[in-house]
């Protein structure tokens, strides 16, 4: 596998366009694989005979992976001469406690299939000392040399925030001065020292519950789009029916149906696999005493809004008296923020740690209008809905979509 | 008047063989005029007489000797000639001396003195540094004196033990260090000693090797960097407390050793601060030893085979960086 791309660590195969006994071309194209960012040709490093090819399409392997064998002209072979591993001599692996260990570092056993693959270390890339670019060759993968950077805490400072009970957010507003812009220990208990004498108090458990769960949420690359929905049809669809839903509930009613029809948009990604709920239960933000609780509402999109609206009610009482148990707020995919009833237009809530989607809806307003057709402004109610993702499930576009799904479905009320 | 580290070593056995009729000392060519290979006995035959006591050239049997003259109640000191030759007294050393209390609980207070170390152009033979392997058997004291002072009292306590001490005298520093007299203080045996306190990272060392990274100590001070300097002084038992404690201030820790690198003191050293002070460590604890061959005897090979001041300092800036 060689590195085609600087960033590149490993890449997936998506096709083998020759076999063993085919002649091939020097250069000549003869695998595709696929890197985070394109699909690409591996090439031959010289002209021969296809003998094998080690590789399987879907496979993943590492830059410097042994993908196949090219029988080549004893010339050609020479050239690579000193790209070859070089075999211990004799059973010397055999004979030496621990021998075999160390040059299993190199193997790795992939997902699922239990197939594995050797790194060949000297195929690895090359990099002049004192590059910036350092190679570990300790694992299979190469690793930048600052990974130690800014964000290393060393054994020394983790110690003392465990004793302290901090957690990495907490020391966000200390500017580390040591190498890389590590924080030092020097840097913590300075800082310890200059927040000591503030007024302090001790924060209440739902607090303590927020906080940790914004702060491993956060730990994701959160992104947010947004999109304005007129709220007339909504209004006016609320009067005629009984109990009244609220507006957040045509959302979320709406958000269940959209995500019904796109249901890998709340898929969530872990470890490498899209992991996908088999029912639509989505959340719902009560701002509760000194924090945010969020009840599931279960089979949004298989629940009429009427029921809904008796269920978010009862919800929302156990939730203000504090009732809820732990079924009653755990397993939902998605969630829904009503920040409009704290007047705000706009926002970007962060979705639970546990899920990928969060629709916001802000407060509605009446805006001016264009009316095509009379040629005049007209009034209308109008409100902004966010949708906050995490970027490594989904892009802008898939989350646009559902978005705009969502404001459609919210322009017919009554289909709700 | 001034004492050297050599004299000290001579002071200590005068002492002994004055103040304790049960010492004896025994070894190759060490009475009469000669006075041992290095003159560490110089003297000591025509004041104790009987007592200073030549042997056949077989280490195996001095030890085996003394061991003997131990169980009935003597305080024997063996002088190897050179620590590289005490393997072949390792099955007397190890097999019957280390293991004699716990057999037989009849005590073994021998001591061997090692000859230990390299001076330029002593080869393979004549310059190894053996406390690692005396180190990794149980029923042994190791010590290894870095200076005049703790080469005169630690071998006065080294007789005083009822176990057997293994004496490594560093021939190096024979002749290099001067005192300006005989102590009066000392410092116990199991205790380390900060030679120099610092800040900024901490060189556990012993033997010759403290000198070494004391004047490493002395070209970052320039720098406005600190190092604290550890003389482990005793290798068996280890004062881990100290070294912790050290640690804990400067968070950062180089070993220094002249002995080969596989397993050994530094090592040991650094097994004990991962396991135990883990917490307090800015970066990853970092060693330097001589190189993993046998002892070179071209000077120029030579000093580039024992850490020097400047492979020293080398190392404590990528500790320093990390």
């Amino acid at each position: 596998m060689p590195q085609l791309g600087e960033s590149m660590a490993e890449a997936t195969i998506v096709a083998i366009k020759v076999q063993p006994g085919d002649k091939v071309s020097a250069d000549q194209e003869i695998i595709e694989v696929e890197t985070d960012k394109a699909v690409m040709g591996v090439t031959t490093p010289c002209a021969g005979e296809i003998a094998k090819i080690d590789a399987e399409v879907k496979g993943t392997y590492a830059v410097g992976a042994v993908l196949g064998y090219v029988e080549a002209s004893e010339a050609d072979a020479a050239r690579f001469q000193k790209r070859a591993p070089q075999l211990p001599k004799g059973d010397v692996a055999k004979e030496v406690p621990g021998r075999e260990e160390e040059s299993a570092t190199a193997v790795r056993t992939q997902n699922g299939s239990g197939s594995h693959f050797q790194v060949d270390e000297t195929a690895l890339p090359q990099v002049a000392a004192g590059s910036h670019f350092q190679v570990d060759k300790a694992g299979v993968l190469p690793v930048p040399a600052g990974t130690k950077g800014a964000g290393y805490l060393s054994p020394r400072v983790r110690a003392r925030m465990a004793e302290l009970q901090l957690t990495q957010a907490d020391l966000a507003g200390i500017a580390g001065s040591g190498n890389a812009g590590r924080v030092t220990i020097k840097d913590l208990e300075k800082f310890l020292g200059g927040i000591e004498g503030q007024p302090a108090e001790k924060p209440s458990a739902i607090r303590t519950g927020v906080a940790d769960a914004m702060r491993r949420s956060w730990t994701r690359p959160l992104a947010t789009v947004g999109l304005s929905v007129c709220l007339d049809p909504i209004l006016q669809d609320r009067a005629k029916r009984d109990p009244k839903p609220g507006p957040a509930l045509y959302a979320l009613r709406a958000l269940a149906l959209a995500l019904a029809e796109q249901p890998n948009a709340a898929a969530r990604l872990i470890g490498g696999r899209a992991i996908r709920s088999e029912s639509i239960d989505i959340g719902v933000a009560v701002e509760a005493q000194d924090g945010i609780m969020v009840p599931v509402i279960r089979n949004a999109d298989k629940t009429s809004l009427a029921d809904l609206t008796s269920r978010y009610t009862e919800l929302v009482d156990l939730a203000r008296r504090r009732r809820l148990t732990g079924d009653m707020t755990s397993g939902g995919i998605a969630s829904i923020s009503n920040f409009g009833t704290f007047g705000l237009e706009w926002g970007t809530p962060i979705p639970l740690p546990d899920q990928t989607l969060l629709l916001g809806l802000g407060m509605g307003k009446k805006v001016p209008a264009w009316d095509e057709g009379n040629g005049a402004f007209v009034p209308r109610t109008e409100a902004q809905v966010t949708l906050s993702f995490d970027h490594r499930s989904l892009d802008g576009g898939g989350a646009g979509r559902l978005l705009k799904r969502i404001v459609e479905l919210l322009a017919d009320p009554a289909k709700l | 008047m001034s004492v050297t580290y050599l004299e000290a070593i001579r002071e200590a056995q005068a002492k002994l063989l004055r103040d304790d009729d049960r010492v004896f000392i025994y070894g190759q060519d060490i009475a009469g005029k000669f006075g041992g290979a290095f003159k560490a006995t110089k003297g000591l035959a025509e004041q104790f007489p009987g007592r200073v006591l030549n042997t056949p050239i077989s280490e195996d049997a001095m030890v085996g000797t003394a061991i003997g003259a131990a169980m009935e109640g003597m305080r024997p000191i063996v002088e190897m000639q050179f620590a590289d030759f005490s393997s072949v007294a390792l099955n007397q050393i190890l097999n019957n001396a280390g293991t004699q209390y716990w057999r037989t609980q009849t005590p073994c207070p021998i001591t061997v003195r090692l000859p230990s170390g390299g001076t330029k152009g002593s080869g393979p033979f004549h310059s190894q540094s053996m406390e690692g392997i005396y180190s990794h058997y149980p029923g042994l004291v190791v010590l290894t004196p870095a200076t005049v002072e703790d080469a005169y009292t630690m071998l006065i306590d080294a007789v005083a033990i009822d176990d057997p001490v293994i004496y490594c005298e560093h021939k190096y520093l024979y002749y290099h260090l001067k005192a300006d007299a005989l102590p009066t203080e000392k410092l116990p045996i199991g205790k380390a000693r900060v030679v120099r306190p610092g800040r900024d990272l901490s060189i556990v060392t012993n033997s010759a090797m403290v000198h070494e990274a004391l004047a490493v100590a002395q070209q970052f001070r320039a720098e406005g960097i600190e190092l604290e300097v550890v003389d482990l002084r005793s290798v068996k038992p280890l004062d881990t407390a100290t070294v912790l404690a050290s640690v804990a201030r400067t968070g950062r820790l180089l070993c220094v050793g002249e002995a080969f690198p596989w397993g050994g003191v530094t090592a040991e050293v650094i097994a004990r601060v991962a396991t135990e002070g883990f917490h307090l460590l800015d970066a990853a604890p970092a060693r330097i030893n001589a190189k993993d061959t046998p002892i070179p005897y071209h000077p120029n090979l030579w000093s580039e085979h024992r850490p020097n001041a400047k492979t020293i300092a080398a190392k404590v800036r990528q500790v320093l960086a990390e």
